[in-house]
């Protein structure tokens, strides 16, 4: 079985257009969508509507959750600012995204034994609460067990890693951080994503038996930029595409 | 948000097909398989290649846990002797053709899915399963006792659960709220698509719409809604009596 898993785009839709592609091509048995559709750019409806086209199971992050409080005038259009990447977004959008859920979970018992993937926008205690490479080892340890998670998914702060934690019980716990398809912020312009790789074996007894795949997709970075240039939207949103930070 | 609903299918391919082209009318936003994609008809393969392909989210039914593990169980409860002979010919039959990719993919599927809301300051969890939460073949009819369906319902902490395994769709609001605050819980039977049992022959499914303004205290604030659509029958029927399948299987599938 394998999972494909993507995070903040930030309606990127050259980005998420190559790493579309490039997933299709992989032909993943399942895809879920980690949040963090809009915001820092110019096509949230092109995003939100492919997603919905193709009913990927989606979940609510705080740049999707920050539309709720946004209220648009037809003069919001005009005005030169960050709110404008939110202002663009369609009423049906609006509410699409307002009945996302904010974890999705699936629970299994390969052999015998429970095993959890938990997805999470930022982790299981907040949406926009940032769990790092470095965030504290016990920390996180208690996450995962405050939510029952073997296997924890995020998104958030656009910095992929995966990283294997050995629980006080003796077992092997992992949280993997989807990096972003359309903002990067590692130094590394090209989008991100994963692909979870778990067999029969699967299991949290032991590191390999579930792989991780880091996915990393070129688009024309270039023609984005350009893009955000050419609008209301800050021009640090555009740096931001080329330096990946 | 709409999301559809479907499950056992029963490698029934020429009604899964009828129910894409239906669903793609119906401008859904998300889509998951509750189980049972296989046994009973001549397309498990394809069947499972479909909803791989088009990347759904999907849990394991009871027939697929047996398949996965090339056992000669699925854990259905057979009633005559009768039935228990023609259920060893479809699953010895299933298990004779399906291929080591797909018997892999049934294999690694999960028990149940989650999605876990916080709308409005509430928290409500929708819970997907195949027969109950406790057990994959437990059966849950629409007479279940109140008190029985709420305890399992709790149990889960599911808010909404959904549930196929029965071939029987129906919808149940139930009120677990205490000192007068209303807490309303939803049973949902979505139904099969490809081997109903309901006396109607046509496929079905469901779609769940949740509001923005949904809460556990306002029993209207989901929309569920029950789909039945057309397929060619006896092209699933005919597919029955050519293959090594016992005939009371094609005669089920015009019959419902």
């Amino acid at each position: 079985m394998r999972i494909a898993l993507f995070s903040d785009i930030h309606a990127n839709l050259l980005a998420f257009k190559a790493m579309l592609k490039d997933m299709d091509s992989q032909k993943p048995d399942a895809v879920y969508c980690l949040g963090d559709l809009v915001g820092y750019h110019i096509n949230p409806n092109e995003v939100i509507d492919e997603i919905r086209r193709r009913g990927i199971a989606t979940l609510k992050g705080n740049h999707d959750e920050k539309v709720e409080n946004i209220i648009t005038t037809p003069e919001s259009l005009t005005e030169p600012g960050k709110k404008y990447a939110y202002h663009l977004i369609r009423e049906d959008n609006r509410e699409y995204l307002r009945t996302l859920p904010a974890h999705i979970r699936l629970e299994y018992k390969l052999n015998g034994e429970k095993l959890n993937l938990v997805f999470a926008h930022g982790s299981t205690r907040s949406i926009d609460e940032y769990v790092l490479v470095d965030t504290d080892e016990n920390y996180v340890l208690d996450l995962l067990a405050e939510s029952d998670a073997d296997l924890l998914f995020v998104g958030h702060s656009h910095k992929p890693y995966h990283r294997i934690l050995k629980s006080a019980d003796g077992v092997f716990k992992h949280v993997v951080n989807l990096g972003s398809v359309g903002k990067p912020k590692d130094g590394d312009p090209k989008g991100c994503y994963v692909i979870l790789h778990l067999n029969a074996d699967s299991s949290t007894a032991n590191t390999d038996s579930t792989e991780i795949e880091f996915r990393r997709v070129e688009y024309d970075v270039e023609a984005s930029v350009k893009a955000i240039l050419e609008s209301p939207l800050p021009m640090e949103f555009a740096d931001a595409l080329r330096l990946a930070k | 948000m709409k999301i559809a609903l479907f499950s056992d299918i029963h490698a029934n391919l020429p009604a899964l097909e009828a129910f894409f082209k239906d669903v793609e009318t119906r401008n859904t936003d998300a889509i998951y398989c509750l189980g049972d994609l296989v046994g009973y008809n001549i397309w498990p393969n394809e069947v499972i290649d479909e909803i791989r392909r088009r990347g759904i989210p999907t849990i394991a039914g009871n027939y697929d846990w047996g398949i996965g593990r090339s056992s000669d169980d699925c854990g259905c409860a057979y009633k005559t002797d009768e039935e228990k002979a023609m259920g060893k010919v479809s699953i010895s039959y299933t298990n004779g053709i399906v291929k080591d990719e797909q018997r892999a993919y049934l294999r690694t599927l999960p028990a149940h899915i989650r999605l876990e809301y916080q709308l409005n300051h509430d928290k409500r969890n929708i819970l997907f399963v195949h027969g109950s939460p406790r057990k994959v073949n437990e059966y849950l009819f629409e007479d279940r006792d109140e008190k029985s369906m709420l305890r399992i319902m709790e149990q889960a902490d599911a808010d909404i659960m959904c549930f196929g395994h029965t071939h029987q769709p129906y919808h149940r609001i139930l009120n677990s709220g205490t000192d007068g605050n209303n807490h309303f819980r939803h049973a949902i039977n979505i139904g099969s698509v490809g081997k109903p049992k309901d006396k109607d022959p046509l496929g079905g499914y469901v779609i769940l719409t949740i509001n923005p303004d949904s809460t556990v205290t306002d029993q209207d604030s989901i929309k569920v809604e029950f789909i039945r659509f057309e397929y060619d029958i006896e092209k699933a029927a005919k597919a029955v009596e050519e293959s090594p399948l016992p005939n009371e299987y094609a005669d089920m599938l015009r019959n419902g």
